[in-house]
């Protein structure tokens, strides 16, 4: 068997396989790419649904809006999930990558995808948008641009399985599964059903785009949500794994319940790809009692898991707290957090707009009567990027903070900017998604040029109201993309140009495998 | 102790009480009640369940402006 490079980190003691640092690296500058370019489109369409600016045209509206959905919904989130992936399983476990050339082929069948994807969305080959409806037809190298994207993320998905295996095969860890690794497997099982589903639909949408078969635009919609909801529980799942890392690193978190945090996450492979049902609520071509079983019954199973982790993140941080000795009254916990760390902060707001914006929206308009009145209104993207943005972004945004210095080994360039990025980036999108959910309200269509339908035959009014909601709403989105802007400027600079991590500034310091107990740990030995 | 660039969970590391175990058996003894050894959690969590009721409340009330019975 051919050697394996490590290194022992001073700051964790995890031995880091080079291949694992490496093809973190990759994905992690694929992740950034992505996010510079889906963030310079959502400016764009901002500023477009911005009515007092309305800057783009409306063929350039569509074709825009498609590359930022596309961009960031799959290329950032996806190539970010694959770095956990290659953190959790390899890294965490202390282990090699089982084959770490097939991850490779996997990442540049990925950026290939994701390059004839772009090529199609940019070049008005493609103005379907990210759902790219049938009968909507797009270039054929635009689906076949994102098979290649998810064939090559279904094969980083079996490295992980089979980086497991080795890890176990060659007692590189000891008993169960570190909690984050657990919630790693729990996201790459929801990939698999996931990517299944996209396989089932995007191939045939592929032959069908060459005019080879015909695809029934009601069985394309049931799919395709298989795949365009399904992949945002891949999120979920990352994003609470996250928070849990992000828990213990920053303020000595304990997990409360081994048994009740892995139990949620195995309720969310078991129900989360069937909520998908829920944005079939309104099609005509699906009984009332399929979607009435699906969205009031299955659903709430995978949100009752949401609703475990809303608990037991926060109660675990609150009693790591209390046993560092922060035990004066109700909240003296959260006052003495560490605010100034960019990692506790996002975590933090991850949480809270994930939860109270997100979660609450969501799960509302899950229900079947209300879908009626919230169905494609900006309320369904107000609820969106509460919890793929503020939730999930934000918390991937969180975690970098520690990546850089811990596989990247720099330090954090711009540390200023950085301390006050989380507040911006989530206040910016509160704001935002609230504005965008009020908005909604009024009625307010979702994914649409012009709401003055000006130059159209017919007139339709708003609400005054509804002026200053989508100037409040542009806004919050601007204060956001300060924010991520802030996030690129810091993590680019940090990785390519920022100041090596040297021996002394961290080997003086000594955290436990963060994620590997359950059981509040013994005081650390003094420095 | 924060050190510039490195965020405070490296720099700085959390540390539990010396005494975890008497501290912990404390914080999980009956003496706390109802909200257990994490009252802050719960108090937090009660207000989510009030921001839920809320706004689910309002939702039906506004269907009902639409779809008026009688």
């Amino acid at each position: 068997m051919k050697s394996v490079a490590f290194r022992t980190c001073p700051i964790t003691g995890l031995r880091v396989s080079a291949d694992a640092e490496a093809l973190i690296k990759a994905n992690a500058v694929a992740a950034t790419v992505a996010l510079l370019t889906g963030g310079i489109a959502a400016i764009m369409v901002l500023l477009t649904r911005w009515q007092a600016v309305h800057l783009l045209p409306a063929e350039w509206f569509y074709r825009i809006l498609t590359v930022h959905g596309m961009t960031m919904l799959i290329f950032f989130i996806l190539f970010f999930e694959m770095g956990v992936l290659y953190f959790a399983g390899a890294v965490m476990l202390n282990s090699r990558v089982a084959t770490p050339r097939v991850g490779w082929a996997a990442f540049w069948l990925m950026v290939v995808g994701a390059l004839v994807t772009e090529w199609t969305m940019w070049t008005g080959r493609a103005d379907v948008l990210l759902s790219s409806y049938v009968p909507l037809r797009a270039h054929p190298a635009f689906y076949l641009g994102v098979i290649l994207f998810a064939v090559g993320a279904l094969i980083v998905v079996a490295v992980f399985f089979a980086t497991l295996v080795v890890a176990k095969r060659e007692h590189t860890y000891e008993g169960s599964l570190p909690l984050v690794t657990y919630g790693a497997v729990t996201a790459a099982i929801i990939a698999v059903i996931t990517l299944g589903q996209g396989a089932a639909i995007y191939i045939p949408t592929f032959f069908w785009s060459l005019g080879m078969m015909k695809v029934d635009p009601e069985i394309y919609r049931l799919l395709w949500w298989g795949l365009g909801h399904s992949s945002q529980q891949i999120n979920v799942a990352v994003m609470v794994s996250i928070w849990y890392l992000l828990g213990a690193l920053t303020v000595g978190a304990v997990v409360l319940n081994e048994k009740i945090s892995r139990s949620a996450f195995v309720l969310y492979t078991l129900f989360i790809s069937i909520a998908a049902a829920h944005h079939l609520l309104v099609d005509p071509g699906l009984s009332p009692a399929w979607k009435i079983v699906n969205t009031s019954y299955f659903m709430y199973l995978a949100v009752l898991a949401s609703m475990i982790h809303g608990f037991t993140v926060p109660a675990g941080i609150e009693l790591g707290q209390r046993l560092r000795g922060y035990t004066h009254g109700m909240f003296d916990w959260l006052r003495r957090a560490p605010w100034g760390d960019p990692g506790f902060s996002s975590l933090i707001f991850s949480i809270i707009v994930f939860g109270f914006v997100g979660g609450i929206t969501g799960v509302t308009f899950g229900t079947e009567q209300i879908s009626i009145i919230a169905h494609n209104t900006l309320r369904v993207p107000g609820h969106f990027h509460a919890t793929v943005v503020s939730g999930t972004a934000m918390a991937f945004m969180g975690v970098t903070y520690y990546v850089i210095p811990l596989i990247f080994r720099k330090q954090i360039a711009f540390w200023p900017l950085a301390r006050i990025q989380p507040y911006l980036f989530a206040g910016g999108m509160l704001v935002f998604s609230l504005a965008m959910t009020f908005a909604g309200t009024f009625g307010v269509p979702r994914r649409h040029w012009d709401i003055s339908f000006s130059a159209a035959p017919f007139d339709v009014q708003f609400n005054p109201a509804v002026d200053l909601l989508l100037g409040v709403m542009a806004l919050g989105g601007l204060t956001a993309a300060v924010g991520g802007g802030i996030y690129i400027l810091v993590t680019v600079w940090s990785v390519f140009f920022g100041k090596p991590l040297e021996a002394g500034e961290a080997s003086h310091v000594h955290v436990r495998n963060p994620v590997g107990y359950s059981e509040p740990t013994p005081p650390l030995p003094a420095s | 102790m924060s050190m510039y660039g490195i965020p405070s969970g490296i720099a700085n590391p959390p540390r539990h009480s010396p005494q975890v175990d008497e501290e912990n058996e404390r914080l999980h003894s009956a003496a706390h009640g109802l909200l257990g050894p994490t009252p802050g959690t719960v108090v937090l969590v009660l207000v989510f369940l009030l921001a839920f009721v809320a706004y689910y409340f309002v939702n039906w009330k506004l269907l009902s402006l639409v779809w008026k019975i009688g």
